[in-house]
């Protein structure tokens, strides 16, 4: 009687964790991309990861602390070989899910030189960023972000600017 | 059928044993190799083997953790570097934005 009722808690806890990821369907980007990147880590897994990540090392030492307390990361990258291989529909269907009132978009920028758009989405909790999604469209490059849990938006950011991504100067004309 | 029961029982016909067989069965008994118990030293080999076997089993499996792990803490740097970059690229363009805006 007690293992079934653990095994029903367990069961709705995973089916909680479960809830907060969100219902991509990537198929028909897959079939039309030429190279993609698909990350999916979440529980002992990603645990697993964390726990090799140096403790010494200055950068690897921030990621273990800010992925430390993650339920998954969900990380999607299509790369087509010509633009015009997706579609804005296809865009708003990976946006309707964000649509909920648990999301909310803080960031939308967009380059018409570069053809570029970076939509940032948080899950607001209680006590805090419960989640992050980001949908990023360039000419040829679509990506797809889900992290579920607490993220801390400054830390990934500046992280995100360490990995040889070029550093975008502010402009300083006066 | 009068042959072929003659010949039966010709076939079939008591005949006592020579007085040595006793000795010769006994003989034979005494000279036949006995399977003795296994001496200790193939005890310990065998012990050896096994617990060589459990150490290779336990190896294969902590090297498999280690792989897994490794190719887990890659996933989760690459992924923290695509989210992050995205993220950073945004932020940026913000800032970049504001700045203008302001100046």
């Amino acid at each position: 009687m007690k293992a079934a009722g653990l095994l029903t808690a367990c069961l709705l806890l995973a089916g909680a964790a479960g809830a907060q990821q969100l219902k991509w369907n990537f198929d028909k980007l897959a079939a039309r991309a030429s190279d993609s990147v698909d990350v999916s880590l979440e529980g002992p897994l990603l645990r697993l990861g964390t726990s090799f990540l140096s403790d010494t090392d200055k950068d690897q030492a921030k990621i273990k602390k800010l992925v430390g307390g993650l339920k998954g990361i969900y990380v999607r990258t299509f790369e087509f070989k010509k633009p015009g291989e997706y579609s804005q529909a296809d865009v708003e269907s990976f946006r309707a899910p964000l649509h909920g009132p648990e999301w909310q978009r803080i960031v939308g920028v967009h380059s018409n030189e570069e053809g570029e758009t970076v939509e940032v989405y948080i899950r607001s909790e209680a006590k805090g960023i419960g989640g992050l999604a980001i949908i990023a469209t360039e000419p040829k490059q679509l990506t797809l972000v889900n992290i579920v849990g607490p993220i801390d938006l400054d830390s990934l950011s500046e992280l995100g600017g360490q990995f040889g991504i070029p550093e975008v100067e502010v402009d300083k004309k006066k | 059928m009068a042959p072929l029961e003659d010949e039966l029982k010709a076939a079939l016909r008591r005949s006592e044993p020579s007085p040595d067989f006793t000795e010769r069965v006994l003989a034979r008994v005494a000279a036949a190799p006995v399977r003795r118990a296994p001496r200790v030293s193939q005890m310990w080999v065998r012990w050896v083997a096994a617990m060589a076997a459990t150490l290779l089993l336990a190896a294969g499996g902590l090297e498999y953790r280690h792989y897994q792990g490794e190719r887990a803490k890659s996933q989760v740097l690459l992924a923290v570097r695509i989210a992050g970059s995205k993220l950073n690229k945004a932020q940026k363009k913000v800032q970049m934005m504001t700045h203008r805006s302001i100046s």
